[in-house]
């Protein structure tokens, strides 16, 4: 339940993710969780969305811009948690990178079980200029953006001191669950009895 | 020259004449041209200034309680052994079956509710335990459904498992510090069970028993630093002044079996229902046994007045929908060796016979001679009687049931197999015991003193020489693992067939090594065969009205019902006399 957790007192990550809400609004939702994989934070934004004039000037650069930047930015700095770094499973969220002083990974998706090459990802980290580096987390193929490669570093380390043990595409359901979870509460208690 | 054109010469020059127009001397003279500056008149073009302000991002967010890999030294703190952690990571990584907590309905706070799904999910939280064995995804779910529970009855099929999957809860509870103090209520020979259950799946938690004398009791109940504490109703009720003070408070109280409350004018349902608490659970095979007044009675301790006896069945079961969870072992257990009926309908023996008209006849006319003075003790006392003189002649000894048991076990014994013949009455068990001599018969029922119990158990499944074990309903029939057991016999009927329920999961359940077979004797023509009509009959209402909550279809009879036995009508009732 609530508590008054002083903040940074055990190693953690932040998980990054955002959904689509309909009519072109976006949620986006933070999860903090300690080594363990129990939730320390959560942070979740009211639906946003880009103006005409946004999506037009933009371009191909309004997702990074509006999930990575905006959405996710504004979610990391009200965090009262400072994770080791953060994740997100969003190529286009990856762009956060440049709002936030954290090292921020893209979590690939896991290669189809029936083996072969693995699945092209698109691992572009905000628009076709900036290229993403890959990089290896126990069994997750992740990347990291090409502007900020000395992240590769801190994460790696990061991941063998206190991390090893963490699941790191399974708290992106957590979000999304989370995320549906409030719209339902925020609609009021009949949508909530009926599910 | 010949063939050539002939080529000749035309003047072309055409007279022209000029006309006076005065403007040929203008046009030989040199233009002059003239420079004027015009300014420019027409406006700049338009611009238009699209802002591109940066989004307004709402955020709102919580906290949650910190909590440390190892606490209180409880959690298994060595290396995983590589298989569980494979097994743990494989079910993530394929995207398997993962069983998350869900948030009840009575949970409000938006807060409390995401604190509850933003759980990991529960195959990585018992990931960090140790288990005898992987529990069963069904079991999982049980634990997940008790976790954010603070009001809930478990109220699976008996043999899935509700103990374990309430000491997991707990354990899992207790390693979160949403539970520090737990209170568990059970039926007294219950207790060793509970206590050899929490050694099995949570060895690490101090389990406390209440018993001995006074005033061992009374320290027992003070012992704060004990997180598990464990007491049986009877001792309970006794120690109703030290239960209900007001210094104790457990963070949860489940009682097994808790259909010992469902009469809510009962002392042991006033006593549990007077104990603070933050969470009340409650585990039964059976809650409803009678009627569905058996369920108001049980959420009286849950959650007094969510459900009212004035309630429409339908109603009710929306009602209790979110605080119950049932699950039937056919549901769940596709892989469990299967149940086999055998009704054995008997003819009773002549002398059997002889009496029981005897008895019956005379039974029914001093009932009808009675008039108002009649009452269900009355009706009950024959058709005790008659279902005693079923299982065995009063003057002659002699018994249908018995000659086909003696048949049937020589079957049993010579496959090397075991079986249980229950009974309701110990007398016909003694009986039984004495018509199989020489062969080695156990006996467990009430007048099996309770600190030999177990050791019958014991010796029922270690020595190969035992074949046979004799058990009433009363004792036998809640909570003892018999499932190496391949045979069940019932030798008489229970009032309610939740209770033959019971009986026969203790063989048929998690780890029976078999098909079970269970050999249901009945006397026809009698009070038997109609006793079985109105249950089966009244089984079926059941199953109709609770479908909507899931809860079991098991009913006993009432009143109206035992009298309708012998065609006889409850007489009014007479009004009370003024205190």
């Amino acid at each position: 339940m609530p508590s008054t957790r002083k903040p940074n007192s055990v190693p953690s990550v932040g998980f990054l993710t955002v959904v689509d809400s309909g009519g072109g609004s976006f949620l986006g939702g933070y999860l903090v969780l300690n080594a363990s994989g129990r939730p320390l934070e959560f942070q979740c934004t009211a639906p946003v969305k880009a103006n005409r004039a946004q999506e037009i000037l933009y371009g191909p650069t309004l997702h990074p811009y509006l999930w990575g930047e905006q959405i996710g930015g504004a979610l990391i700095s009200k965090s009262r948690t400072r994770p080791l770094f953060v994740c997100t499973d969003q190529s286009h969220t990856l762009a956060v990178r440049a709002a936030v002083d954290l090292p921020v990974i893209q979590v690939l998706p896991a290669a189809k079980p029936s083996g072969g090459a693995p699945p092209k990802h698109n691992i572009t980290a905000t628009s076709s200029a900036e290229p993403a580096e890959r990089l290896t987390l126990g069994r997750y193929s992740c990347a990291l953006s090409g502007s900020h490669l000395t992240d590769r570093a801190t994460v790696e380390r990061a991941w063998k001191t206190h991390l090893d043990d963490l699941h790191l595409r399974e708290p992106f359901e957590r979000i999304r669950e989370a995320i549906t979870e409030a719209q339902r509460t925020a609609a009021g208690p009949a949508s909530g009895a009926a599910a | 020259m010949d063939g050539l054109p002939t080529c000749q010469a035309i003047n072309l020059s055409l007279p022209a004449e000029l006309f006076p127009s005065g403007w040929q001397t203008a046009l030989a003279r040199a233009p002059r041209i003239v420079l004027k500056p015009l300014p420019v008149q027409n406006p700049p073009p338009a611009t238009i200034n699209v802002p591109l302000r940066q989004p307004a991002i709402r955020t709102f967010g919580f906290t949650f309680p910190e909590l440390p890999a190892a606490d209180l030294g409880v959690l298994d703190t060595q290396p995983k052994r590589p298989s569980q952690r494979a097994a743990v990571e494989e079910k993530s990584n394929n995207a398997k079956r993962t069983t998350r907590i869900k948030p009840p309905q009575d949970i409000i706070k938006l807060q409390d509710r995401l604190y509850y799904v933003l759980q990991p999910p529960l195959e990585a939280l018992t990931g960090e335990l140790r288990f005898p064995f992987q529990p069963f995804p069904y079991q999982l779910e049980g634990i997940a459904f008790l976790f954010p529970r603070h009001a809930a009855i478990l109220a699976d099929e008996m043999g899935l498992g509700k103990t374990m999957q309430a000491i997991t809860a707990i354990r899992l509870l207790l390693h979160a510090r949403e539970l520090r103090r737990v209170l568990l209520i059970c039926p007294k020979p219950l207790v060793t069970n509970w206590k050899r259950e929490f050694q099995l799946w949570a060895p690490e938690i101090p389990v406390g028993v209440i018993e001995g004398n006074q005033a061992r009791r009374n320290w027992q109940w003070q012992q704060p630093a004990t997180p598990v504490l464990l007491a049986n109703y009877e001792l309970l009720v006794r120690d109703y002044q030290i239960a209900v003070n007001e210094g104790l408070h457990f963070d949860l109280v489940l009682l097994d079996e808790a259909q010992r409350i469902k009469n809510r004018h009962s002392a042991t349902s006033q006593v549990t229902r007077s104990i603070r608490r933050t969470r009340s659970w409650a585990l039964t095979g059976t809650p409803v046994e009678n009627s569905p007044e058996d369920l108001v009675g049980i959420f009286e301790f849950l959650s007094p007045g969510h459900l009212s006896s004035n309630m429409k069945a339908r109603r009710m079961g929306l009602a209790a929908r979110d605080y119950i969870l049932r699950r039937r072992k056919e549901e769940v257990l596709t892989d469990l060796p299967p149940k086999m009926f055998r009704d054995a309908e008997l003819d009773l023996t002549p002398e059997q016979w002889i009496s029981y008209r005897e008895a019956e006849e005379h039974g029914v006319v001093r009932l009808t001679q009675m008039g108002d003075e009649l009452t269900i003790q009355h009706v009950f006392e024959l058709v005790l009687r008659l279902k005693q003189i079923c299982n065995f002649d009063p003057a002659e000894g002699s018994s249908s049931k018995l000659e086909r048991l003696r048949a049937d076990l020589e079957e049993v014994i010579a496959s090397g197999q075991k079986a249980i013949v229950f009974s309701q009455w110990v007398d016909s068990l003694k009986r039984i015991r004495t018509a199989l001599q020489p062969l080695p018969v156990l006996e467990y029922h009430g007048k099996i003193p309770a600190r030999k119990r177990d050791q019958v158990i014991d010796q029922f499944r270690d020595d190969p020489s035992c074949h046979l074990m004799l058990m009433s309903y009363g004792a036998g029939s809640v909570g003892l693992n018999l499932q190496f057991c391949r045979y069940v016999f019932l030798f008489d009927r229970w009032w309610n067939p939740a209770v033959e329920d019971q009986a026969i999961n203790r063989a048929h359940r998690i780890g029976a090594s078999g098909p079970v077979t269970v050999t249901r004797m009945m006397t026809i023509n009698t009070i038997e065969e109609h006793i079985d009509q109105v249950l089966q009959e009244k089984r079926e209402l059941f199953e109709t009205i609770f479908s909507v909550a899931g809860t079991p279809a098991s009913a006993g009879l009432n009143q109206d019902e035992i009298f309708g036995l012998f065609n006889l009508r409850m007489p009014p009732r007479k009004p009370r006399s003024a205190a």
